[in-house]
Parts: C-alpha cells; sequence; structure tokens
C-alpha cells in the first residue's frame, strides 16, 4: 500500500547529524527527527535514493536539489529534505561532499521505518546492496497532508527529480 | 565479488571489520592505524589486508577515497550480512539508529583460510585488541 495524494505523511523517526555552521568539520553527533513534530505546520520536499554515492543519486538526482533548494525555499518549502536509508554518517559525509551545509536535511532511513510506512522500501540484497533501499521518489508535504507523489518507475530521474518538484510548489 | 574461501586460499590475510564507515571511531582510529602502517604488515608476511563492513560497496569506495586508501586495503562491503551471519559477529545498533545487523569492531588473521588471531574489541567505540599493533603483534 503505497503513500498517494491526499494521504496523511507517516510519523517516522529518523536520524541526523546537524550541520555545524561553526565548525564544519566536526564529526557532529547524531539527532533523531520526528517526522510529524519536525514537518507540522510546514511545506515540505523530501526526496529518496537508493543510495548515497551512487552513480545515479550522486551525479543525477542530488545535483539538482543542491543547486535548486534555494529556489525551492522562494517557492515556500521551509524544509528540503534527502533520505536514504544509509546511515546518518554516510548521509552527512554525503552531504559534506555537496557543500550542502543546512540547505538540506540529510536524513537516514537505517531502520526502513519511513519506508516501510510509505510502502517505499526494496530489498537489494540481490544487487548486494542489503535488505533495506528505499526507492527513488519525491514527496511534498504540506501541513502533513501528502500533496505530491513521485515515484521512480524505472531507473533515472524524472518524476522524483527537482524539475518535477519545482514545477508542482 | 571477493570469494573468503578462494580468494584466501594460500594466503596470509589480515582482516578487520568496521561498525560503519565514515563514524568517528572507525575514521579518526581505526582505519587510519591500518593505512598508515601497511609497510609492517607486508614485511610480516600479508598478502592482503582487507578492511569491511555492512555499508555498500559504493559508501565503503568513498570513504576509501576520502582516507586516501588507494589499493593499500581492500575495502569490501558484507551489506547483505553474509559474513556477519556466517561469523556471527554482529552487532544490534538500531537504537543508535544504524540498523540491526552491523559487523562488531574485530580483527582477524587468516592463513591459508584458518584463523590464526580473532579478537573483538569489548567497547566498540575504542581501538585496542582488533587495531593494527594488536594484529602486528600477532602475527
Amino acid at each position: 500500500m503505497v503513500i498517494k495524494v491526499g494521504d496523511v505523511f507517516p510519523d517516522a523517526v529518523l536520524t541526523y547529524i546537524p550541520y555545524d555552521a561553526a565548525n564544519p568539520d566536526a564529526c557532529g553527533l547524531p539527532q533523531q527527527l520526528k517526522t510529524h513534530e519536525a514537518f507540522k505546520g510546514k511545506k515540505v520536499v523530501l526526496f529518496a535514493v537508493p543510495g548515497a554515492f551512487t552513480p545515479t543519486c550522486s551525479e543525477e538526482h542530488m545535483p539538482g536539489y543542491v543547486s535548486g533548494a534555494q529556489d525551492l525555499r522562494a517557492k515556500g518549502a521551509e524544509i528540503v529534505a534527502c533520505v536514504s536509508s544509509n546511515d546518518q554518517f554516510v548521509m552527512h559525509a554525503w552531504g559534506k561532499s555537496y557543500n550542502v551545509k543546512d540547505d538540506i536535511l540529510m536524513l537516514s532511513d537505517a531502520n526502513g521505518e519511513l519506508g516501510g510506512k510509505l510502502g517505499l522500501v526494496n530489498d537489494g540484497t540481490a544487487r548486494r546492496m542489503g535488505p533495506i533501499r528505499l526507492a527513488r521518489f519525491a514527496i511534498i508535504i504540506d501541513n502533513l497532508k501528502v500533496t505530491y507523489v513521485g515515484v521512480e518507475p524505472a531507473p533515472g530521474v524524472t518524476v522524483s527529480g527537482f524539475p518535477a518538484v519545482m514545477a508542482k510548489l | 565479488t571477493l570469494d573468503t574461501v578462494t580468494d584466501f586460499a594460500n594466503k596470509k590475510v589480515v582482516i578487520f571489520a568496521v561498525p560503519g564507515a565514515f563514524t568517528p571511531t572507525c575514521s579518526a582510529q581505526h582505519l587510519p592505524g591500518y593505512l598508515a602502517k601497511v609497510g609492517e604488515l607486508k614485511a610480516k608476511g600479508v598478502d592482503l589486508i582487507i578492511g569491511t563492513s555492512s555499508n555498500d560497496f559504493f559508501v565503503l569506495d568513498a570513504w576509501g577515497k576520502q582516507q586516501g586508501v588507494t589499493d593499500k586495503i581492500l575495502l569490501v562491503s558484507d551489506a547483505n550480512g553474509e559474513l556477519g551471519r556466517a561469523t556471527g559477529l554482529t552487532l544490534d545498533l538500531t537504537s543508535k539508529g544504524l540498523g540491526p545487523g552491523r559487523l562488531t569492531r574485530f580483527a582477524a588473521v587468516v592463513v591459508d583460510g584458518k584463523v590464526t588471531y580473532l579478537e573483538q574489541e569489548p567497547n566498540p567505540g575504542e581501538v585496542s585488541v582488533s587495531g593494527v599493533d594488536a594484529v602486528l603483534a600477532a602475527l
């Protein structure tokens, strides 16, 4: 049962390492983010990648959001976040490699809790990527209500990419 | 892929595992220790030095690049948990948001497929019996 427009976005606990402007190279301490608490009353753009540091995610998906994060904010997105099943340390390092600072919240769903609740989690064992991998998707959430869902039907970036989301904001 | 049976045959292998690439202890203390002493390990007859974790191979590749590993240490992924299940050397780090099947911090010396040294860190936040100095002393 996959999340769809009109649904209430599920409550889940994600982990992340906050950007510390005073100490950008430090190994920060992980924090928890509860989606209902963090997203309540806000417009959120959340995009998911199967894997940090993997080719499509790194070369096609993430860069669009990195360069477009400010445009999304200008259109009213208060939070722009990236989530994957990689852990928070990996997500933090990946975000650093793009110098995202706090433009994009790099969230970890390592336990697959959010993915499971959205119905958008896959088993990557056959590709030696472990049993929990999120699908590639983008969701727009407005005060916890889902207003857009773009799940990639095939490898590549179309409905989950920055241009598609910009058009829908 | 690396097959521990065929690729370890007739070789002296040092293998160390980290709970997570890019995590503080693993990045600041565990991997760098091995990287700095590759020469000493080779001088003691080690044919292959392997670092492994349950991260996938893309993450390990990026981590290795960041740490300057080049080809001195082979970073291999046990993302499917096969090695973890076969050895039982796993930790449930769900409470830390790192999932249920992380490899523990350990080091092993494998000579022609036989384990001659194996030590797990009693405290995964530290590096002692699984560090390069302990392994060098055991070689």
